[in-house]
């Protein structure tokens, strides 16, 4: 029934979307223009865009940990964080700088070394994979060939990091979250990557630019989530599992494994893993808005407007007008999947190990390839509108 | 055959049940987020305990006739009274008096049947101490008076639920000279007088005419 409407519009996209800003080539020609050579003006640009990631990944986290807390504190009738700056927003920074003045433990039992290894493990694949997330049509750090498959290897890396801090911990509790966390990353990566691969047949690339250029067509009505909606549901699912947020905590259940496999870590040690744990949310939410819901598209192409108001396509406000909108709306819907998240968390209650096993082996891994084959015979059929 | 497509449809049944109780359940989690918080930011405020609170037992001496009343009306026999027979005016003569806060559970027993009111309960609550045997209060102790909530300048008092106008869920926005819900006792009782002495004067008539008719008969 959406088919009629994504018809007209689907795959109309390339020839209509400018190239947008391209901040790169705007450096790169201001440093020529000062007397650089081209390839030195990409060296110094190099840093710039990666800091700028670290620096957003960062401040998301501080916004999502203020966002959780504030939420949750709405959701129970409390107040929440108040006195570290206004309506507390400075109560993240305060909990992080509260990390790292710490004392750093490494139990006397431990192995120093993997002890140590583990949280570098976990945080540094889930920094890594904002590499990706665009934020506009040049707005990302590299446009990867294989881009939305290296966050799915990348997102393999974590389990060995928490298995690692697990086992070296010394701890039954570590050990049992840690095995906990490895079963359900590599339960959950399944269904995940056959979801996305269901995406990216649509869209006959796996670049997160090409994913997000197929879908901007026609503003929100081509947007993945009405060709894909069986593969939303379960891409957050598993994003859920990954991040191990509420219904999926298994692997920190604090009634029943004190914190899981961190619980030996303290300061900064714990302060990666919480950091990770976040990053994680965010990047997952990012990478929903990006596969599912038109990454930095408005609702209505903007296109559409300049031409109405006989904007040319090139030309400059219009290009920053479409590169701010673009990153508005790509952290607009990543965060309202964030609330998403942070509502589930107050409403389910977390599964039991083998309900989790049962509904990532039995339920979803089915479903996702019954969706991967129903998209593949849709795109056969109808190949205008599922990207033939 | 049909055994297999019967368990197909179930299952999807099953399925969709389970979204829709999480979307119902979504909806609820949603909707308390509208409600507002009932936070009292304790100690920069503190609730106005109600009139009947049993707080701390307030004790005075120079009330007390030793009788230990109190004594016997404690579950466990806890107020310690110290007093000697004074053989030339043949009285008792108190030395001490003392209950110890930390073995106490409020009950109000003592102050119920205290014949001299000496024994009454405050509306203080915040008994911490570092060492339990501080809880132990002497009739020094016993005799001093809790700061009230609604005079310590550091405090701002808040109202209870109960105590709040009609309709008012918030106690900050209320001023102090704002009547609570409902009726309060004196004016219950003014009510309930005004309505007896009305209905005693028609009960009375209707006594006066039954007493004739017993009379007549």
């Amino acid at each position: 029934m959406y088919i009629p409407i994504v018809f007209t519009f689907a795959n109309s996209s390339p020839s209509l979307v400018s190239s947008g800003l391209d901040l790169e080539r705007s450096f790169s020609q201001m440093m020529q223009g000062v007397g650089f050579s081209p390839s030195l003006a990409h060296l110094l640009w190099l840093p710039l865009p990666m800091l700028l990631v670290l620096a957003a990944a960062v401040v998301g986290v501080l916004v999502t940990v203020w966002l959780e807390r504030k939420i949750s504190a709405a959701a129970q009738q409390r107040i929440g964080p108040e006195y570290a700056g206004a309506l507390g927003v400075l109560q993240p920074m305060a909990d992080g700088l509260k990390l790292l003045v710490k004392e750093d433990v490494i139990p006397a039992k431990a192995d120093g070394l993997l002890f140590t290894l583990g949280p570098v493990l976990v945080l540094v694949p889930v920094i890594l994979s904002w590499l990706i997330v665009p934020f506009g049509q040049n707005l990302l750090i590299s446009n990867v060939g294989v881009g939305i498959f290296l966050w799915i290897s990348l997102s393999s890396i974590q389990p060995i990091g928490l298995l690692m801090s697990g086992y070296a911990s010394n701890n039954k509790y570590s050990l049992l979250g840690g095995l906990r966390a490895a079963a359900q990353s590599i339960s959950y990566e399944i269904p995940l990557a056959l979801s996305v691969l269901a995406v990216v047949m649509m869209s006959n690339s796996l670049s997160t630019i090409d994913i997000v250029s197929q879908q901007n067509g026609a503003g929100l009505l081509s947007w993945n989530i009405w060709r894909q909606p069986v593969g939303f549901v379960i891409f957050w699912i598993c994003a859920l599992a990954e991040c191990e947020r509420l219904p999926f905590d298994l692997p920190e259940a604090e009634e029943e494994l004190v914190a899981g496999y961190q619980t030996e870590y303290a300061g900064m040690k714990f302060a990666l893993f919480y950091l990770g744990s976040y990053i994680n949310l965010v990047l997952s939410a990012l990478l929903v808005s990006v596969l599912y819901l038109g990454g930095w598209g408005f609702p209505l192409p903007l296109e559409w407007a300049a031409s109405w108001f006989g904007l040319p396509l090139d030309s400059p406000l219009l290009q920053v007008i479409t590169g701010s909108v673009g990153i508005v709306m790509t952290v607009l819907k990543a965060y309202l999947l964030v609330f998403l998240a942070i509502l589930l968390r107050w409403t389910t209650p977390r599964v039991r190990i083998d309900q989790l096993l049962d509904l990532g082996w039995k339920f979803l891994l089915p479903i996702s390839l019954v969706n991967l084959l129903v998209t593949a015979a849709l795109k056969l059929a109808f190949p205008v509108a599922f990207g033939g | 055959m049909f055994g297999f497509f019967k368990k197909v449809v179930d299952y999807a049944r099953d399925a969709t049940d389970a979204a829709n109780y999480l979307i119902q359940g979504l909806a609820v989690t949603f909707d308390h987020l509208r409600r507002r918080p009932i936070t009292v930011q304790y100690p920069y405020e503190k609730l106005i305990p109600s009139e009947r609170y049993r707080g701390r037992i307030h004790y005075e001496f120079d009330k007390c006739i030793a009788c230990e009343v109190c004594v016997r009306v404690c579950p466990i026999n806890l107020p310690v009274v110290d007093w000697v027979m004074n053989k030339e005016t043949k009285k008792k003569e108190l030395r001490n008096y003392s209950i110890d806060f930390g073995v106490c559970i409020f009950c109000g027993n003592c102050v119920e049947y205290c014949p001299t009111n000496c024994l009454s309960m405050t509306e203080e609550y915040e008994l911490a101490t570092f060492d339990r045997h501080n809880l132990n209060y002497d009739n020094v102790a016993l005799g001093r008076l809790p700061t009230s909530v609604t005079t310590d300048p550091s405090v701002l008092p808040l109202r209870e639920l109960a105590y709040l106008p009609k309709g008012v869920m918030d106690p900050h926005d209320v001023s102090a000279n704002q009547p609570r819900a409902g009726e309060l006792p004196a004016m219950v009782l003014e009510r309930l007088k005004k309505d007896s002495s009305l209905s005693n004067e028609r009960s009375e008539s209707v006594n006066d005419s039954i007493n004739q008719d017993e009379s007549k008969g």
